[in-house]
């Protein structure tokens, strides 16, 4: 029997209003649990019905109920030790309308991740699943597929499942195969009930990544070819203007080298035009 | 092909600056955006992420260590079939990457693969932007940086698409795809023979001459100094607005404003650069100057307004710097020696670079805020202003002119004889 009693109140210092007022509580262990209500009226405070129920049942009639001014003041202990213990309490003030308040107490959530996990084949992989101070007697690892689940862990090199703290686990699946891609389940047993979490794995081969890749390769080779032949076109339309300035260049030369002898008559008709 | 005695300040010039954009993206862009992968390097390999972010420092570390090589290369070859290999060798580092089973794989693939060829591509593509240009040299220099920060923002959502659709595996397969283009973007890189280059000799000779020039070993301090400080804001400016207690987005926005602001001063500085005349190390020293003030500033503001006008500020003039850094270059040693000089200039500045982040983590841990290290970061940045003013021609009212390479180059070239209207146009 736990020896710390936790307490939970509702409508505490908050005004009177005919919204739904609900509390969700987490609990993972078997505890001991003081739920209170209290009800701010202006109305005559003895009239008031007061019920506790736990979703439509109502319960035993074994709560106090007391009353300081304007103020209504019931509490229901209870201690919940087993899974069927869990559910929704409500505490229900009569006037002329209903007030009621719910404490709704779930098990802890799990969370894994919200994306699908994706790795290659060959690959190893991680999957986990924690959850908030919690402490699960038990983890467990599902796969399914379609609507079967099946344990995972029974291939003992493939599968290994650990957990460095007590409120995780984690799956670890070497050398995949496509096969291994699929829904998940990780499970978490508590004394007070169960709690389970979905999660995706996909498996990729190689080629998935490699086929745009190859696109991109074939269309920068595509870029790099297209560059280099206009640059090949460009100087080929130079090359007869920059082959002619050198060859005349070059035949300057020949001209300046000679002694002019034998070249006078053709040189005296190149001067003359140059000369106007 | 006939040698140019003026750089063409145009034509095939702009396809030159398209590829610097395109390979400053694909370079830096990449390395910016890495942090993406490292959640996921860490899930992977159950290390811590210290650790991990080694891959981005020594790929940052072996790309500035190894731009003279690549500079180097670049005098002998000229800069297109390095900057293609090193294309290919950054594509292969990712794709070896994909294949990795332990971190030291990633160090050596990611940081030493691909590190060597981003180390062939950077500074030999800037390079080549200055010899095309002379009188827009500091505009396309701009233009062309503006793809780093262009790229940050596209490749950072692309990459965490990539990831969540291929997982870490898949995405560095493409990533090694799209770092491929960087053989498309040397391919552009036409050959462009200046006057000048032939009187300068191969590649050990021009390490040995620059070595030995005062101006650049001046400019390489400075530059140095610069470095130190200069990095400190982005990688300490979040932590410290978390400190004053900003909110994790309204900080990283803030990040993003100062980035838009850190494009604007870049293109409009480049713009600048060519506008006023006179040497542009003044235009440096004046960024320079006003970032060190912004810095230091950065303690002092306490209201949401003043660090968001810091941060704009901030982000104004440290872009504002960047292209103005490459111009200076051709102006002291001459555009012969431009890739070596580049290069070396690279691997020398990362010193300040590699101590600047641990030296402002360090004073953090020991003062207990940001205060000392953005001060300190600041002072190294008014030292390098310091150290500019001793540029040669720093105050002298004429253009750059003055001190350009053909006063270097001994042999007269006396195959032209200048006309009377070519100098006018300086």
């Amino acid at each position: 029997h736990p020896n710390v009693t936790v307490t939970f109140c509702l409508l505490c210092a908050v005004e009177y209003s005919t919204m739904p007022i609900e509390k969700n509580i987490t609990l993972d262990r078997p505890s001991a649990v003081k739920l209170i209500c209290e009800l701010t009226t202006s109305g005559d405070l003895n009239s008031v019905n007061v019920t506790w129920k736990k979703g439509d049942d109502v319960l035993e009639n074994n709560y106090p109920t007391s009353a300081t001014g304007n103020i209504l003041y019931t509490q229901y202990l209870l201690t919940i030790s087993n899974s069927k213990q869990m559910g929704s309490y409500s505490c229900l003030f009569q006037e002329e309308k209903v007030l009621r308040g719910t404490f709704n107490f779930k098990v802890p959530e799990l969370h894994g991740k919200n994306k699908p996990l994706i790795s290659y084949v060959g690959d190893s992989t991680v999957l986990t699943c924690k959850c908030e101070d919690c402490f699960p007697l038990n983890w467990t690892w599902y796969s399914s597929n379609g609507s079967v689940q099946v344990p995972v862990g029974s291939q003992q090199n493939k599968h290994v499942v650990n957990g460095t703290h007590a409120n995780e686990t984690r799956l670890r699946i070497t050398q995949l195969l496509e096969e291994d891609g699929g829904s998940y389940w990780c499970h978490a047993l508590f004394q007070l009930g169960e709690s389970e979490e979905h999660i995706e794995l996909v498996v990729l081969s190689y080629l998935v990544p490699l086929k745009p890749f190859l696109a991109i390769v074939a269309e920068v080779v595509l870029l790099v070819t297209i560059i280099l032949l206009c640059e090949k076109y460009t100087q080929k339309k130079q090359q007869p203007l920059d082959g002619g300035k050198e060859f005349e260049q070059i035949e300057q030369l020949k001209s300046d080298d000679t002694n002019g002898v034998e070249n006078n008559a053709p040189r005296l008709r190149k001067t003359e035009p140059a000369g106007q | 092909m006939a040698r140019r005695a003026e750089p063409p300040d145009g034509g095939w010039g702009w396809m030159v600056v398209l590829s610097a954009f395109f390979q400053s993206a694909l370079v830096f862009g990449v390395l910016r955006s890495f942090g993406v992968f490292f959640v996921e390097f860490v899930a992977a390999f159950e290390e811590q992420a210290a650790r991990v972010s080694w891959i981005v420092s020594i790929g940052i570390a072996v790309q500035q260590f190894g731009s003279p090589v690549g500079s180097a290369l670049s005098t002998k070859f000229g800069p297109r079939p390095v900057v293609m290999t090193g294309g290919i060798l950054a594509a292969l580092g990712m794709l070896l990457a994909s294949f990795a089973t332990s971190l030291t794989h990633l160090y050596l693939s990611i940081g030493l693969l691909s590190g060597c060829g981003w180390a062939l591509t950077f500074a030999p593509t800037m390079a080549c932007v200055s010899c095309y240009f002379s009188r827009r040299r500091s505009l396309a220099t701009g233009l062309a940086l503006t793809g780093v920060g262009l790229s940050s923002f596209a490749f950072s959502p692309l990459f965490q698409w990539l990831l969540s659709y291929y997982a870490w595996r898949g995405a560095l397969i493409l990533v090694s795809a799209l770092s491929l283009h960087l053989v498309a973007c040397g391919a552009l890189l036409r050959p462009l023979f200046l006057a000048d280059d032939t009187a300068v000799g191969g590649p050990g000779a021009q390490l040995n001459s620059l070595l030995h020039h005062g101006p650049f070993l001046r400019y390489t301090v400075a530059l140095t100094l610069i470095n130190t400080g200069y990095f400190i804001p982005y990688i300490h400016l979040v932590a410290h607005l978390q400190d004053l207690g900003w909110d994790p987005l309204p900080a990283a926005f803030l990040l993003s404003v100062a980035a838009i602001s850190d494009l604007v001063g870049r293109v409009a500085s480049g713009w600048l650069g060519d506008a006023v005349p006179g040497p542009v190390a003044r235009l440096l020293m004046l960024w320079n100057t006003l970032t060190g003030v912004f810095l230091a500033l950065f303690p002092v503001a306490q209201s949401s307004t003043a660090l968001v006008a810091l941060a704009v500020a901030y982000g104004f003039t440290s872009g504002a710097l960047t292209p103005v850094v490459f111009s200076v270059l051709p102006e002291l040693v001459g555009t012969g020696r431009i890739y070596c000089g580049l290069g070396l200039l690279q691997m020398i500045e990362s010193l300040g670079g590699l101590l600047g982040a641990p030296l402002s983590g360090y004073l953090r841990d020991v003062t207990g805020n940001y205060t000392a290290s953005f001060v300190v970061a600041g002072a190294f940045l008014l030292a390098g202003s310091g150290v500019l003013i001793t540029l040669p021609h720093f105050f002298s009212c004429f253009s750059a002119t003055i001190s350009r390479p053909q006063d270097l180059v001994t042999e007269p070239l006396e195959t032209k004889v200048p006309l009377p209207n070519e100098k006018q146009e300086d």
